[in-house]
């Protein structure tokens, strides 16, 4: 059964490992970025949705790896959406940054914005404003198509998977597989980090969230700068 | 002085969160450290590179060349003296940086030499410099440090 080859507990463990080795500091600056931004609501679910978003669309790609077998030709095809998405969670994270010094409140940067620009900012508040957390799982979902090294050392690897496959679909379900293990394995991670950096227990914490945004706003600009020069 | 030292928890807290919203400045500055420590031992868009482990020398040839990330590459090993008993394996990794296991698996294409597909992938924080650890049954693993091409 597919379920019980090897490389799914490898990869969940490889997971469990990048994520506290790797993903902390590559990803931790969006991890803390939503917790700071939640303030003083609760931090758990929104993240635990934010990374299974991330899960899903891992194993979305893995999906695609293991029923085409290729992991170059998906390569060529999306290189410029991710640099696109990297630009976008740089922006994302300078936005964040920026509402929580208070220096630039979110409306009043927006208040001239184009119609599309305008409906993103408006979605994006509605989320933050709004106590459901399963509106994080898209969320998720588009910053899991971020570029990163482990991530695509577990798309070679759903890759692998479908060329071993008998049939195109169970290519797919093996690719999705591995995929979706290495996601589950990241999360202790990311949701262990989510929770240290969620400070509302703190008292004068207000001096926390107005260094924590000028670093954001730092962070969100090198992360920019990585998105153009990507 | 009693509000000072109630302040010490905060003021640590408020350290480690602004350390950790550094991190991608420290890994990306730790992992260029590590890099120039672990020197690229030779050209390998030039050609073969060969190492000694133990009695046996190693070479590695990557194709097409230059190596490019994000694409597909031949890896070719060839073990100088005796037959191996078993078939080498290539680990592909950063130094300084946990990527997750990428092997290259090989397959026996002449005498003492072996030749597998593999990929090395791009890493978002710009670090070029990549090691290919060669491991050949019964004798030993040779780490080849090298630069790609982005």
């Amino acid at each position: 059964m597919w379920f019980t080859e090897s490389i799914f507990p490898v990869f969940l463990a490889t997971g469990f490992t990048v994520g506290f080795g790797h993903c902390i500091g590559m990803c931790g600056p969006i991890v803390i970025s939503i917790s700071l931004q939640l303030k003083d609501r609760p931090a758990f679910f929104p993240q635990l949705f934010y990374n299974l978003g991330r899960t899903v669309t891992y194993a979305i790609l893995g999906g695609i790896m293991g029923a085409t077998a290729s992991f170059t030709r998906f390569a060529a095809d999306v290189g410029g959406l991710q640099k696109g998405i990297l630009v976008f969670a740089g922006i994302l994270i300078i936005l964040m940054g920026a509402g929580m010094t208070g220096w630039l409140p979110a409306g009043r940067i927006f208040k001239n914005a184009p119609p599309l620009a305008g409906f993103a900012v408006s979605a994006y508040k509605r989320m933050i404003a709004a106590n459901r957390a399963i509106l994080f799982l898209p969320m998720g979902m588009l910053l899991g198509l971020l570029p990163c090294g482990p991530v695509y050392t577990a798309m070679i690897a759903a890759a692998r998977t479908g060329m071993d496959a008998g049939t195109t679909f169970s290519g797919m379900l093996a690719g999705a597989g591995v995929m979706a293990c290495f996601g589950l394995g990241t999360i202790p991670a990311l949701l262990l980090l989510s929770q240290v950096s969620h400070v509302k227990w703190l008292k004068h914490r207000e001096v926390i969230y107005k260094i924590g945004g000028i670093l954001m706003i730092l962070v969100g600009v090198y992360f920019t700068w990585k998105g153009i020069t990507y | 002085m009693r509000t000072y030292f109630a302040r010490i928890p905060q003021i640590l807290i408020m350290c480690s969160m602004m350390m950790l919203i550094v991190c991608p400045f420290a890994i990306c500055s730790n992992s260029a450290a590590s890099g120039k420590n672990a020197q690229t031992e030779c050209n390998i868009h030039k050609g073969t590179c060969s190492q000694k482990l133990g009695e046996r020398t190693v070479a590695l040839e990557i194709s097409p060349r230059p190596v490019k990330a994000m694409a597909d590459l031949t890896f070719r090993v060839t073990v100088s003296g005796p037959p191996l008993s078993g078939t080498p394996h290539i680990d592909l990794g950063m130094p300084g940086m946990e990527m997750g296991p990428n092997r290259v698996k090989m397959k026996k294409t002449g005498e003492n030499t072996y030749t597998g597909n593999g990929v090395i992938v791009r890493c978002p924080s710009g670090k070029t410099t990549w090691r290919a650890a060669v491991t050949v049954p019964e004798t030993g693993t040779a780490a080849f440090v090298f630069d790609v091409v982005y």
